[in-house]
């Protein structure tokens, strides 16, 4: 009698894997998340220090002691309070034209927040647009975008940042221009590719067989899919934008005098950086936490988004 | 594998055509050059004296086919400002750029690889948690700050390093750290991940199964294959770097293309700023290549196909 | 030392593997006996989760970190593996232990060729030159059917089909002329004709080299077709185990039983008729686990069954981990009549 035809798996409904069978292995949902949410520190401490600066970036006017744009040369580099000679006055010392140091870091917070938010929304307008249209639409319509996509990325954009910055002019607003038109490409890369797996799930598949429109599929099948990602490249990109703002900035090809960027400060101060450390360090201690801040809070939206969890 | 690279080769060429094509047009667009050029102190007969002398009165179209022209023979004009063509300023600002990349990209291997290695071993340990949060702090920190801030602390305090200039290796140091210190998260990241995850895949199973030494295991047998993505990144990296060295090279006065670019900016030397994009360009796109020729190497999955 | 005990290459008393879970503690293996001779082909089968691949993996050592093991004896050829240190573990694993796994297509590594894989175990464990390996390997690949074996050496593991991927482990797995191989369900990814024909080879092998063999399978008709002796497991525990004519003449657990007349017999099995099945689920062996883990899905469970059933003695090597393994079942109490 030969049973190997039809032998059957020595099974009889059990789970596999792990020889359990009514009792679940989860804690309830909700305290999963909560746990994953607060334990996550970096994650918290990124809310909590982004969520500062914006309040610090709103009520700046209230927060700061002096008039960031008021010289006393009479009173110039001061050090901080914790020198001899600093005093409560100038609680973070001033620079070389005597403005109050702590009052231009606390409107500073709105150059860099402003900068990071914009250029983080302009790019990624762009790059989203781009890449979900590659990504659905594939054959040429990807052919070319991924063409452009290339393209972009083999730019130096530092240096074609400076570039049409110094023929433009610096400014605010031509910085956060030129840097949205420029950092798009991430957004592209990442809802391209992301798109690219909708599009292949059912419930698209569905859409379209139900005879529903082009925008409305992208709107509310698509859109609601990328989105976690998106957001996750979005906080990379203000990150990015705010260094690259600083960069430009400290370059002289960014924000002007006596606009309070915490880049152009650093170089205001990099004559005096031998004798008078803080003038430099302060701000770039600034720029260091808020981008810190965003770059976890980043990558805590990403854990949480990705259904593996931490990496 | 062939047809492959050649492919490849060309997408490369167009692509580095089509940036030649986006720089100049937006050199020449973005701004009136005849006005740049002249300053702001020209009168408007002088003006337009250096628009016909440099040939921006032309439609735009024959400029770039003449400079095209030109740049195929690896004429790239002279510069505005140096008595020197282009191509010998960028053939004598080259090797520094190239030494700075290169010292930097190999620090941030050096350091990111075994990291990432040993974080990937001893994982959710402190080391772990030491090596992440030494990455997260890295990508956080501004590097024209961070550069600065080492010139403060090992040239001028500790007085161990020079801080400006190009003499000798030891001018190279601080520079490369701080150009290389960006790349080493990304790249210490991506070498744990590529661990943890092949260290759970079967065939480390079966390695063990036979007995082979821990050591044999965990290089021989998992690193090889989780570096595969990690070369290719190095490669992009390195082309990121050659870009972003302006900055540094700035900071530490050292006489790079970067350097050179900022200079030619500065003084509206267009000529050498459309050469140096391209050139920089030309590198991030033949090290894409490379990476990607490291990866069919490294990979025999790709190679037979 | 008994005769009948110096004949046996492996012991195993009381073996236990316990897994930290998110809920508690897995008892993964709890407490199971088996022994295996010299050159004679056990197989171990069992449902998913019965703790068989866990008990593969204990003898390899190569459980994951956060298991523990505890066993009264585990002997192999006389050594004792409980206390052995790594280093020396490893020495054994490969060389005289080695082992088989269940899915060909991930189990090689794709950035070296076969003939590297094949030979640097050989070469670890017995120092010998590239040459002598790369010889040794050719014949076993030759012995285990595979064509143009010169040539494979250089070739990688994604040139070859699933099917010969596993002969190449087959033959991975005798390179260092091992006294015990461990397949842990070699077949099952594979198609049905190369299903027999890796069964074929293994038992060819097996008697060849004289290696004793144990196998790991779900599949209670691969049991019948190559296996000297037979192990069921269920629930981590071991319930059954006997020579295998005795195992299919004479079932003595209930478990086993219910096994046996799950699979339709052409010729016997009316067609159209309901295939059978166990009814009920495994138990959670997560926590504390008491009494009979089959209890609750017995056709003549009784509330005895509540105590562990200690392993009955049967004829000869038959044991049978049930308080009615060789008695009846006592009849069912008649309903209390209302008066």
């Amino acid at each position: 009698m030969t049973t190997s035809s039809v032998s059957p798996t020595a099974s009889s409904a059990s789970t596999p894997g792990t020889g359990l069978g009514e009792i679940s292995l989860q804690p309830p949902a909700w305290s999963r998340v909560t746990r994953r949410l607060f334990g996550h520190r970096g994650l918290a401490i990124g809310l909590i220090v982004v969520g500062l600066a914006i309040l610090i970036a709103i009520f700046a006017p209230l927060l700061a002691p002096h008039d960031p744009y008021h010289q006393d040369i009479a009173n110039r580099m001061v050090p901080p309070v914790w020198h001899d000679e600093g005093s409560w006055e100038h609680v973070l010392g001033t620079d070389k034209l005597g403005r109050d140091t702590l009052s231009r870091l606390l409107f500073g917070t709105r150059i860099s927040l402003t900068i990071g938010l914009v250029v983080a929304l302009i790019s990624g307008v762009i790059g989203t647009t781009l890449g979900v249209l590659a990504g659905y639409f594939g054959g040429r319509v990807d052919a070319v975008i991924s063409y452009v996509i290339t393209t972009r990325l083999a730019m130096p954009v530092v240096l074609v940042a400076l570039a049409l910055a110094s023929l433009t002019g610096g400014s605010l607003t031509t910085v956060i221009l030129l840097l949205g038109l420029l950092l798009w490409d991430r957004f592209a890369v990442v809802s391209r590719s992301v798109t690219q797996q909708v599009r292949d799930a059912e419930y698209v598949f569905a859409a379209r067989t139900l005879g529903c429109s082009l925008p409305y599929i992208l709107l509310r099948e698509v859109l609601p899919n990328i989105a976690g990602s998106l957001i996750v490249v979005m906080t990379l990109e203000m990150a990015h934008a705010i260094l690259l703002e600083a960069t430009l900035s400290f370059l002289g090809m960014g924000v002007q005098p006596p606009l309070p960027s915490w880049g152009l400060m650093v170089a205001e101060g990099k004559a005096y950086m031998f004798f008078q450390p803080w003038v430099i360090a302060i701000p770039g201690i600034a720029l260091f936490v808020l981008v810190l801040a965003i770059n976890l809070l980043g990558d805590g939206l990403r854990d949480l988004n990705a259904p593996g969890g931490r990496n | 594998m062939g047809t492959f690279i050649v492919r490849r080769i060309l997408v490369a060429m167009s692509v580095a055509l089509t940036i030649s094509i986006v720089s100049f047009m937006l050199l020449h667009l973005s701004g009136d050059l005849a006005t740049s050029i002249a300053g702001p102190e020209a009168t408007a007969e002088q003006v337009e004296q250096i628009r016909v002398d440099y040939g921006l009165d032309r439609p735009i179209v024959s400029q770039y086919l003449d400079w095209l022209g030109d740049a195929l023979t690896f004429d790239f004009g002279r510069s505005y400002y140096y008595q020197s063509t282009v191509v010998d300023l960028i053939v004598d600002r080259m090797p520094v750029t190239l030494t700075l990349g290169g010292l930097a990209l190999a620090l941030a291997v050096g350091i990111s690889i075994p990291l990432g290695v040993l974080a990937a071993l001893k994982r959710d340990t402190w080391i772990d948690r030491l090596a992440l949060l030494f990455a997260v702090v890295g990508q956080a920190m501004p590097s024209f700050w961070f550069g600065l801030t080492l010139i403060v602390v090992f040239a001028v305090t500790l007085q161990w390093l020079p801080a400006a200039g190009s003499d000798g290796w030891q001018h190279f140091v601080l520079p490369a750290i701080a150009l290389g210190y960006y790349a080493t998260p990304a790249m210490m990241r991506l070498t744990r991940t590529g661990m943890l995850e092949v260290l759970e895949s079967d065939y480390i199973r079966t390695a063990r199964a036979k007995g082979l030494r821990t050591g044999s295991v965990i290089f021989k047998h998992a690193l090889r294959n989780a570096i595969i993505p990690v070369v290719a990144l190095a490669a992009v990296e390195l082309g990121f770097m050659l870009g972003g060295s302006v900055v540094i090279e700035s900071v530490f006065s050292l006489n790079g293309l970067g350097q050179l670019a900022w200079d030619a900016i500065s003084r509206n030397d267009y000529p050498v700023v459309q050469a140096v994009v391209l050139i920089i360009a030309l590198f991030y796109i033949v090290l894409t290549l490379l990476a990607d020729v490291a990866n069919a190497a490294l990979d025999p999955r790709i190679r037979t196909r | 030392m008994s005769r009948l005990e110096v004949n046996n290459l492996l012991e195993v008393n009381n073996l236990r593997v316990d897994l930290p879970v998110e809920a508690g503690t897995l008892h993964a293996v709890r407490g199971i006996d088996f022994h295996v001779e010299r050159g004679e082909m056990l197989c171990l089968v069992g449902e998913s989760g019965c703790g068989k691949s866990m008990t593969s993996l204990a003898l390899m050592g190569l459980l994951p970190r956060k298991a523990r093991l505890t066993a009264d004896r585990l002997r192999f050829d006389g050594i004792d593996l409980t206390t052995l240190p790594e280093r020396r573990r490893s020495d054994l694993r490969g060389a005289r232990m080695s082992m088989i796994f269940q899915e060909p297509m991930t189990a090689l590594n794709p950035a070296y060729t076969l003939g590297n894989q094949l030979c640097e175990g050989l070469i670890r464990h017995r120092g010998v030159s590239r040459q002598e390996a790369r010889e040794r390997a050719i014949y076993l690949l030759e012995r285990v059917g595979i064509s143009a074996a010169k040539d494979r050496l250089n070739q990688y593991p994604h040139q070859l089909s699933g099917g010969l991927r596993q002969r190449v482990m087959i033959a991975m797995a005798l390179m260092c002329e091992p006294d015990l191989i461990i397949a842990d369900e070699p077949t099952t990814a594979l198609d049905v004709t190369i299903q027999a024909q890796i069964l074929r080879l293994l038992r060819e092998l097996q008697q060849e080299f004289g290696t004793a063999v144990i196998f790991i399978t779900h599949d209670l008709g691969v049991v019948a077709r190559i296996a000297d002796r037979v192990a069921v497991m269920y629930a981590g525990e071991v319930i059954e185990s006997a020579p295998t004519p005795a195992l299919y003449a004479n079932p003595a657990h209930p478990y086993t039983r219910g096994l046996l007349s799950c699979i339709p017999a052409p010729g016997k099995t009316p067609p159209g008729s309901r295939l059978q099945a166990i009814p009920g689920v495994v138990p959670s062996l997560v926590g504390h686990v008491e009494g009979c883990a089959f209890r609750n899905r017995c056709p003549q469970a009784q509330p005895t069954c509540e105590r562990t059933p200690p392993l009955m003695s049967l004829s000869g090597d038959h044991r049978a981990r049930c308080h009615y393994a060789d008695r009846p079942v006592p009849a069912p109490r008649p309903p209390e009549t209302i008066s």
